[in-house]
């Protein structure tokens, strides 16, 4: 029988399948393309599916931006402080606070010890000796509070402060107790002044005229304070003309502004410092320390570490966004599993394994996901430009966050579209032909 | 080429177990014609879906060319019903988001042929069941008779040892319906084995042979 030829039904065994090739990247590559196309004939709903992912991406990329700009804008600020910067305080540590400038009020430190430790300590580039406060600074009509400084020359290379206008006050100054000083840029601008109509001027504080020699450069406003709010005078002016204490161990302190002679010695003069501070205070234990010592790796670290806190907080916060997207996923896949189950059984019955199936689902799942993972990315990507420009951060865009993103979508699109993808496979083939 | 020994199958009911096949012994040789015939209700579906590896029976022995069905795995049932079997359904059961020739192209996906291969084979087998102009027509661009055509195209593409058809003339009025029992035997003319589901006469008469069924049991005609 069978005398006409068919080519359809009388195929070569050799031209006849009787077994699976194996899966190629063409297949992987068409099932993705499947996955997209049932993907665009839900568009409205993929979209807001997508949307929690986006939603999560974009977020975990944004505030991992802000916070890494937020932490390196700080560390810059630290850095304006001036470099190998070790800051010797009067008064007992409070213990409680790692962060806190708080040494106590008693000024245990005199202007010798400052002396001692430019003479002696091997390390010690320049020492600042620095005694503060709080005060009116008037000019014709006008005045301001501000924080009147008494230091020395040395103040210059340690704090790495130069004059914009004018020139700093200079040592045969300092010895003569001249009634000269230097103004911060927000004094200047609160007495009415510009940087050059400022020099030759006469200020009053606490009654006493001084002459203005010099306006400092522009520093900024770090967390700790506004370092252009300030007034510089000689020391020695200070405390003979504004304070009007001297001790009789010699002018108080409140401080001493030290620097080391390279940024691998800051631990040597750290040690140095401390170790001829407990000789002249006797202070050797178990009496407790009269003085606070403290670098700037410690506050960079010490403000780090509550960036750190902070970037996490909100990346976490946005994760959990990301997690809720997920859960939208599964719960999107799950629907879309029951309204195709006849196709689940048409598939199966055709030659669709179980495992065809799973990877159908599971890779529809992971398009979903990973798409909006990328939409995330770069809703995300612009949110941080904006804040970038808004705040004149140069931090960029946290790339490894965007990374770890794509790789979560990733990571999501498959957990939360096994459960769905897997009860999808093992559907009764007969049960999904006969449903409808 | 299939051998049915003492099959049963029963479905629990609750606490019931509930016979839908009774001792069914059936032989079909290659290149038969055979029709199966019964009341709605009677097991022709169930028995079908035995024959076709989409079920398992409760009992008894199925040789697909000697080979006993009821001992392989899910993975190699699947694979006899890709490279094997062809099925023809009464509600046609194509893909409709699909168009014709990829629903003809679906069991050559799965069975691994390149997209080339699959296309060109898919236009010959869709063009010998005369619908060489509709390949890209979706399923709700085509009438209940060419659809059912594009089914059996998607059947024979992957060359069947053979083709089961469940009612394929249930959902088609009695003009188209005929012109699909045309097709059939013209297939079986050119050599492909065929079992037939239907509870018509008129049809079932088209075939070869006639079993017929009631209750779940292979009765006389
Ligand atoms: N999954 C099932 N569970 C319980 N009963 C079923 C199931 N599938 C079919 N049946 C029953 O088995 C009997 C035979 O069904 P079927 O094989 O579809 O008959 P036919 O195709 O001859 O109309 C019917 O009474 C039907 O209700
Ligand atoms: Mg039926």
């Amino acid at each position: 029988m069978a005398p006409v030829t068919s080519p359809i039904l009388h195929a070569s065994p050799q031209q006849r399948r009787r077994t699976r090739a194996a899966l190629t990247w063409a297949d992987l590559l068409e099932t993705i393309g499947l996955a997209w196309s049932s993907l665009v004939s839900n568009r409205l709903r993929s979209a807001l599916t997508m949307l929690g992912v986006i939603i999560g991406i974009g977020a975990v990329i944004t505030m991992v931006t802000i916070g890494r700009g937020a932490q390196s804008q700080t560390e810059q600020q630290l850095k304006s402080l001036g470099s190998n910067l070790i800051f010797v305080q009067s008064g007992v540590a409070a213990t409680n606070s790692p962060a806190s400038q708080g040494a106590g009020s008693a000024t245990t430190l005199v202007w010798d010890d400052a002396k001692a430790i430019a003479h002696a300590a091997s390390s010690v580039a320049h020492v600042a000796p620095v005694l503060n406060l709080r005060s009116q600074v008037v000019l014709g009509e006008l005045n301001t509070s501000t924080m009147v400084v008494g230091t020395t020359p040395e103040y210059q290379p340690v704090r790495d402060f130069l004059p914009l206008t004018g020139r700093f006050f200079n040592q045969a100054e300092l010895d003569r107790a001249d009634r000269v000083a230097l103004l911060g840029q927000t004094v200047v601008d609160s007495l009415g002044l510009t940087p050059s109509s400022a020099l030759e001027r006469t200020i009053r504080i606490r009654g006493e005229a001084f002459t203005v020699i010099g306006t400092l450069e522009f520093k900024g406003v770090n967390s700790f304070r506004d370092q252009d709010d300030q007034v510089l005078v000689p020391l020695t002016t200070m405390a003979s003309r504004i304070v009007g204490v001297n001790a009789i161990s010699g002018i108080s302190l409140d401080s001493i502004s030290v620097s080391a002679t390279r940024s691998s010695e800051m631990e040597a003069a750290q040690y140095q410092i401390t170790n001829l501070l407990r000789l002249r205070h006797k202070t050797m234990f178990p009496r407790q320390d009269d003085f606070v010592i403290r670098n700037q790796a410690d506050l960079v670290s010490a403000s780090n570490s509550v960036a750190n806190i902070f970037t996490s907080l909100l990346g976490g916060s946005a994760a959990i966004s990301l997690i809720v997207g997920g859960i939208g996923i599964m719960n999107i896949m799950l629907v879309s599993v029951s309204e195709r189950t006849r196709e689940i059984g048409i598939r199966r019955a055709i030659g669709a394994r179980s495992s065809d199936i799973l990877r159908q689902f599971l890779i529809e799942a992971v398009v979903l996901s990973l798409f909006g993972g990328v939409l995330g990315t770069g809703l995300g990507v612009v949110a941080s430009l904006i804040i970038n420009a808004i705040f004149g951060w140069r931090a960029g865009v946290a790339v490894d966050a965007v990374v770890l993103s794509l790789g979560f979508a990733l990571a999501i699109g498959v957990f939360f579209g096994a459960y769905p993808a897997n009860k999808a496979a093992h559907l009764d083939p007969i049960a999904a032909l006969r449903s409808d | 080429m299939i051998q049915l020994v003492g099959i049963n199958k029963t479905y629990a009911m609750g606490e019931m177990l509930l016979p839908i096949l009774r001792d069914i012994d059936l032989t079909i040789i290659r290149g038969e014609y055979t029709a199966i015939m019964g009341a709605s209700g009677s097991g022709k579906s169930s028995l079908m879906n035995i024959i076709g590896c989409l079920e398992r029976p409760s009992s008894g022995k199925y040789y697909f060319d000697a080979r006993d069905i009821t001992t392989l795995n899910d993975n190699q049932l699947t694979d006899i019903r890709n490279f094997r079997i062809g099925f023809v359904f009464q509600q046609f059961n194509l893909l409709s988001r699909l168009t014709a020739i990829e629903n003809v192209m679906l069991p050559m996906v799965y069975a691994g042929y390149s997209r080339l291969e699959r296309r060109q084979r898919a236009e010959a087998v869709l063009v010998q069941v005369g619908l060489g102009d509709r390949l890209v027509n979706r399923p709700n661009q085509l009438s209940g008779g060419q659809q059912q055509r594009v089914a059996i195209a998607r059947a024979l593409v992957n060359q069947p040892d053979v083709l089961l058809a469940d009612e394929p003339t249930g959902a088609l009025d009695s003009h188209t319906g005929a012109a699909v029992m045309d097709q059939l035997n013209e297939l079986h003319d050119r050599g492909l084995t065929i079992v037939l589901v239907t509870h018509d006469a008129q049809v079932a008469g088209r075939a070869e042979r006639i079993v017929s069924l009631h209750d779940g049991r292979i009765v006389a005609p």
